[in-house]
Formats: structure tokens, sequence, C-alpha cells
């Protein structure tokens, strides 16, 4: 997953270049209409240059050549050695070398005139279109509570002309008929002009069988989040597993471009971690706190939990699964796959993409309820408007309603805040001893 | 008139109206709260249109972090400090929860839920196009049952034509106080108060016409004539002084406060006995394309705006003008854009001045100097 995360612009390149595929940008977790118009979704930051670690160079060489079931066994012998540690440098680089180009893209972003007072998501996320926009063929954009976020998309349009919309209502009336018939023209827009823009026609059939897929990777990710994040027994020290959790909310996004290839990896993923937690191979983690570090994919510091984890503590990143976009988008024989989808981001909008602040840090409470959450750290992000506004009522109703300790930290740049950070993360992490 | 006395005669009028037992219903204002529906219903829009200071900023940091639009944190910080010139506030009976912007949407939640005022809803669809036409009048019909529960009553059709009739007329004498040449401040000061008091104004605006029509045109050789685009300038603020004592002089109101407001007339051909009224305003949400809320198309036709107004002025004086795009310190909408619209301004000779700023006393120095260079330049 992180080699095809990072050799993303050597991908994009054959498959537009030779395979004449049209290269649509994404985000936030909405690739299944360009899938289903076989097109390539791409979240931008992908077709970048990234710097590789050999020991993920030689494990991707290994799975192409004896498949990822014989390379883990011959691995396997190597474990004696130091394999975990070898897993730890390899996650560690290939999310420092993320983490790299996202400040590169921010500085882009800034360069080219990018408001100062915009969040460092946005910031990059111009900067990755300024950067290699100009191959993209059309732009997906889904409009929703963010102010900020509509208008960055709009003003996408200097760099990549063909703009896709899709507007999701921001709240469910009290006509809910009438509400998602007017999701399902608002899909069915964004259908047609993808159609036009790919040639390709989306039929009902290759949204069923990519809402299929798509509902595959959500189950797995959910496994992840809820069967072995609740585990005492991590089959990786917990800074590693607080890796992973992020590189699956960044690749999240676009499916690393290949949806089937994403479904697999994140099969072995998941077999994988259950099977060295089945052999005691990992970490007893049942004396580490369990620490929320939310929202994070505007932007955060990954050191965070490289301290929490020296501090006894094991973080936890799930925005994706609090914001509802790994919900399974019900398929079945005889439905409607566009009203299926459309039902999809009603329920996602209801869960806090859109304007109830209430349902937003519902939303939040019932993650931290189900996962018996023991701290919460509310990422505040500088320059957001959407989420960061929305703490002090979460924070009320940490409080009054789950009595579990929650701390406030600002972000602005990676690795701009780190000594703070930590000096905030000592004390806080204190309250679990 | 002041900006204490016009908050002072406000609040006698909002008495005035409680004691005749009329509901007020507060909200951010924006350009698609359809005000005519909540007259209809025989209550009083309550527009907040107030400025800010580093007083009211600093109060509403116990509910959002100070990157939050400074206007926002303001009329938060009404509520929590309530100065006494915003005694009014007390008056409010409901407070309408929309989403113009994001700090639209928390700053009005937060003004319900911790200042005990219920709230009504009130959402709008981000883009515009047959859908969201229908999305708004799902809206529409959701606000009206909620004012209708609030009077006891439906709120008849015919009320609800004259309210649109007679806000088609305020508007329209908005929109030629916003032509007339008079000093901006002046201008500025008659479209806040007027939005303040809503059609009871009405007179007094005929009245200013009137008189400025027969006066002559004041000298207009030493100026430097600017259009104001961008965020509002709202009651208690002091930019427009500034850029008066710079030399400059705003002729146009290219903001909510100004030209996004005034221009949504609805044709009174179309206001017609037999047809359902909220389908006007459906359509005066369809016409406003000034206003900065909807993608993705705002850019566009905000850039064809302000070369239309500047070749009309340019044409009707033989001035040149400068436009000063006015950005509250992380408002979601305008910051955004205001590169791209220097620069697409700026390639068709239009100067433009990105002025970026919070409500804060320690500004003003440098907001002076940067206004001051820009009338230089002009």
């Amino acid at each position: 997953m992180s080699y095809n995360f990072l050799t993303g612009r050597d991908y994009l390149t054959k498959r537009k270049q030779k395979e004449k595929k049209k290269l649509i940008s994404v985000a936030l977790g909405f690739p299944d209409l360009v899938f289903a118009a076989n097109a390539i979704p791409v979240f931008p930051i992908r077709m970048e240059k990234f710097k590789i670690n050999l020991y993920l160079m030689a494990l991707n060489s290994a799975t192409s050549l004896f498949g990822w079931d014989l390379t883990t066994k011959i691995l396997g012998i190597a474990r004696q050695l130091d394999f975990l540690k070898v897993v730890e440098k390899v996650l560690d680089d290939v999310v420092n070398s993320i983490n790299d180009k996202y400040n590169e893209m921010y500085d882009l972003g800034v360069e080219n005139g990018v408001p100062s007072d915009l969040c460092y998501g946005v910031n990059a996320l111009y900067g990755m279109h300024k950067s290699r926009g100009s191959v993209l063929d059309a732009n997906l954009n889904f409009a929703m509570r963010c102010g900020k976020w509509n208008k960055f998309s709009e003003s996408l349009q200097s760099i990549v002309p063909n703009q896709i919309w899709v507007n999701i209502p921001p709240r469910e009336a009290e006509n809910e008929d009438k509400t998602l018939e007017i999701m399902v023209n608002n899909v069915k827009k964004a259908i047609s002009e993808l159609e036009g823009i790919t040639g390709n026609y989306i039929t009902d059939n290759s949204l069923k069988k990519q809402f299929r897929i798509g509902n595959q990777v959500k189950r797995f990710y959910k496994t992840i989040l809820y069967e072995i994040c609740s585990s005492d027994f991590y089959p990786c020290n917990p800074a590693t597993f607080a890796e992973i959790l992020a590189l699956l909310t960044i690749s999240f996004q676009d499916y690393n471009s290949n949806a089937q290839r994403y479904l697999e990896n994140m099969s072995q993923l998941v077999t994988e971690m259950r099977e060295r937690i089945k052999k005691g191979i990992g970490m007893d983690v049942s004396d580490m706190p369990r620490i929320l570090i939310a929202p994070m994919f505007g932007g955060w510091e990954p050191e965070t939990h490289e301290i929490i984890y020296e501090l006894g503590g094991r973080a936890l990143y799930a925005d994706w699964e609090i914001l509802g976009l790994i919900d399974e988008i019900s398929v079945s024989e005889n439905s409607d796959p566009v009203e299926d989808y459309a039902r999809f981001l009603l329920d996602a909008s209801k869960k806090g993409i859109g304007c109830d602040s209430d349902a937003l840090t519902n939303s939040y409470l019932n993650f931290v309820k189900n996962l018996e959450i023991d701290g919460i750290i509310i990422n505040q992000l500088f320059g957001c408007p959407s989420l960061s506004n929305s703490y002090e009522i979460l924070k009320s109703k940490i409080k009054s309603e789950l009595e579990v300790p929650a701390i406030v930290i600002n972000f602005r740049k990676i690795g701009e805040n780190v000594d703070v950070v930590k000096a905030q993360l000592r004390t806080y992490m204190e309250i679990f001893k | 008139m002041d900006d204490l006395e016009i908050l002072s005669e406000y609040s006698l009028y909002l008495k005035e109206k409680k004691e005749e037992g009329k509901k007020v219903i507060g909200f951010i204002a924006h350009d698609n709260i359809p005000e005519e529906l909540i007259d209809a219903a025989g209550f009083i829009p309550l527009r907040m249109i107030f400025a800010g200071n580093d007083d009211l900023m600093n109060a509403s940091h116990d509910y959002l972090p100070p990157s939050t639009c400074a206007f926002a944190q303001s009329s938060i910080g009404l509520f929590s400090l309530k100065p006494s010139q915003f005694n009014f506030l007390d008056l409010l009976d409901y407070f309408i929860v929309s989403n113009h912007c994001v700090s639209d949407i928390c700053a009005s939640e937060i003004i319900s839920k911790y200042f005990n005022i219920p709230r009504l809803n009130f959402y709008i669809s981000y883009t515009k196009n047959d859908n969201s036409l229908k999305y708004f009048k799902l809206e529409l019909i959701d606000l009206k049952q909620q004012l209708e529960k609030i009077r006891g009553s439906e709120i008849p059709s015919k009320d609800l034509r004259e309210s649109i009739l007679k806000y088609n007329k305020f508007k329209k004498r908005l929109l030629e106080i916003n032509n007339l040449y008079m000093k901006g401040s002046k201008k500025l000061k008659i479209i806040q108060k007027a939005l303040l008091f809503g059609p009871d104004f009405i007179q007094d605006l005929e009245q200013i016409i009137q008189e400025y029509k027969e006066k002559s045109p004041i000298n207009q050789i030493n100026s430097k004539d600017l259009v104001l685009t961008g965020c509002s300038i709202f009651i208690n603020d002091y930019l427009i002084d500034l850029i008066e004592e710079a030399g400059g002089n705003v002729v146009f109101l290219d903001t909510w406060i100004g030209n996004h407001y005034s221009s949504q007339i609805i044709d009174d051909k179309l206001i017609d006995a037999k047809k359902d009224p909220l389908n006007l305003i459906i359509k005066r949400f369809h016409d406003n394309i000034y206003g900065d809320h909807s993608v993705p198309n705002y850019l566009e036709f905000k850039i064809s705006q302000i070369e239309k107004i500047y070749h009309d002025y340019k044409l009707k004086t033989g001035k040149k003008l400068g436009v000063i795009n006015h950005i509250i310190k992380f408002c979601d909408h305008i910051s955004i854009m205001s590169a791209h619209l220097k620069n697409q301004l700026q390639e068709k000779g239009i100067r433009v001045l990105n002025l970026e700023r919070d409500y804060s006393r320690a500004n003003r120095g440098q907001l002076s100097t940067r206004i001051e260079a820009f009338m230089e330049m002009l």
C-alpha cells in the first residue's frame, strides 16, 4: 500500500499516457463515481515524486516475484532478527516522506498567493494542484459545510477548467423523500458530466461493482478500527500502528487510484495483523490508554503519535469513520445504485459534513463511546472554520456526557509546534498514570 | 448622525415594535434570508450588521478559536459582553441558523445555544441549478411552517405578496442611494441605517434622494473614487473614515451592505395574485448572482460586475475607479478568492487593493498606511 502510494506518479503516467485514461482529482474519500466511469481518481499529492525507502523497494520486488504470502513466509525467518524494526523504519520513512511533500506543497500554495489564513490542508491541496494540476482532466468536487473548501474548489478552475460538482444538501429537510430526490438528481448530473469528460458510460453495474469493492475496503477499515484498535495486543508498536492509520486516512481518499488493488492491500493488511496477533508477534498494549487524535485530515503534527507512545499511550486516527465516510453503501440486486449513493451522501451529511454542529459532535462522542476511548486530543487546525469552531460544543459534551479527559493542541504546519505539543502532552498524559 | 445615535434610535424603534406585540427574529445577515416571509408573518427581522473591536473579539474566544472570521467573533462578543448600546439584542425572540458560510453556521448555533435564543433553521444549497432551487423551496416551506407555528396561524399568500412588494420598493430606493454621488461615509451610514429599520425607512430614503437630486453634485475633482467590494463595512467600523482621510471616496458599495442586497429586486410584473409568492423568492435566489455563497461561478460574476461598474463610471465621469477588496480576516469566502480577483482585474487594467484586517485597534495605523499607498498609486 505504501509502495503504491509513493509510486503513484509512475502508475498514473502509465495509465494516462499508455491507456489514455482520464485523471480526475478527488479528496476526502469520494472516488467511487470516478472508478465507475473507468477513469482514474487521484488525490493529487500522489502525482509527486517521493523518496522511497530501500527496504520498501525490496519488499515490493519480492512481493511481485513471490506473491504476498510467500514473501511474508520468507520474511518470517527474518522476523527473529529485527523485522519489527524494519517495518517501523519503513513506515516511518513513508510517513515522513509524505509529510515532507505535504510541507513542500503547503509552501508552494503560499508562494502562489494562497492567503495566510487558510488551513494547512486546503493550502497544501492548492499547492498540489498548482504543481501538477495541469495534467488533470477534471476535478470532482463535493460542496458541503466548509465554505473555504467550496471556494477553494471553485478557485481550482484556473488550473483545472473541467469541474464537476456534487452539491450535498446541507441537511435532510422535513420532507425526506424530496431531499433524497434532489440528492439523486445532483448525483445524476455529476454522472452525466463525468460521462462527457471520460467518454465512458456509467452503468448501474459499474456503480454496483465499485460500491461492492468500496464496501469491502470499508469493512476491512472498520475491522482495523474496531477489532485491532480495541485489542489488548497490537501487531506492532502503537506508534507504527498509528502510522498505518495515518496512511490509511491519506490513501483512502483515492484508493491509491486502483480500487481492486487497494482492496487486496487492505485484505492482506488485516490478515497480516490478525496473524501476528494470533502468533503473539507484536506488543502488549493492555495498559496503554487509547487516545483519539482528531480531526487530522486537514493537517496534523505527525510527531504526536510518537510522543504519545513515548509517554505510554496509543494514538488512534479515525476521521473518516467519525464523518461517516466509511459507512457502507447499501447495494442490492434490485436497488438503484444512484439512489444508494445519494443516501450514503445524505447520511454522511447528517453525521458531520452537513451543517449541524450537534450532529458532528455527536459523531465524535459515539466513536469515543464505541471504542472505549480513554482520552481525546482535539487538533485545533489554524484557519479551520469548519470543524474547529465546534470544539467548544464538543469539549462541553465530552465533559458532561463522557468524563473523558480532552485537550486541545494547535497545529499550523508540520514541524512548527512540536516542542509546545510535547510539553502539553507530557502534562496531559500524567492523567492516565 | 453617528453610529451611537443610530443604535440608540434603533433600540427605541425595536422597543416600540415589541410593545406592539411583534416578535424579533435575528440572523447573521446575508443575501438569501427571505425577510419578506418574516415580515409577512408580522415579525421584525434584525440583521446582525455590527462591526467589532478587540473586546468583542476576545469575548468570543470562550466559544470559538481566534482563527475564526472576526465578524463572527464579534457577533458572539456582542451577546457575551452585551455593551449597553446593544441592549436591544435582549429583545430577540428567535435566531435563524443558516449557512451563508461556516462561520455563520457556527456563530448562529453558538448564539442560539449559549445565549438561550430559540433557533429557526434555514439552509441554502451551495450550487445553483434546478435541484438547488427545489431544495430552496423545501427550506422556504419549512421556514414558513416554523414561522406559522410561532404566530399560531397561516401566513396568507396575500400578505407575503404585499411584503415582497414592500421590500422591492425598499431595495429600489437603496439602489438609487447607492448610485447617488455623495460622500461614501454618508452613503454607507444611510444604507446601514436602512438595513436596520427595513422598509419603515423608505420615506426617509425618498426624502434623501429628493434632496440629493435637487443639489448640484459635489466637487468630484480631488477625490480618488473607489468601489468597495468583498466584505461589508458594518456599523461601528472606522474603515470608511480611514479611506476618506487618505483622500479616497467610495462611490459604489459592491458588498452585501450595498449592491448585493439592493440589486435583488423582483420584477413587479411577476408579482401576480394568482401565482405562489414563494416562487418569487425562489426566483430572487436564482437571480442573485452577486452574493458570495454559491459556487462555482462567484469569481466569474464578480469580475464581470466590477468591470461593468468600472467602465460605466469611466464613461460617465471620465475617471478611473480603484477597487478596495475588503477582507475580514478568516472570512471563508472572500479571503481565498482575493488573489484571483486581484490578478484578474489587474490584467484588465483595474487597480485593486486587497485589504485584509480584523477589528483590532492595533491595525489602524497599518491599514492607514496601506490605503494611503494605494491612493498614491491611483
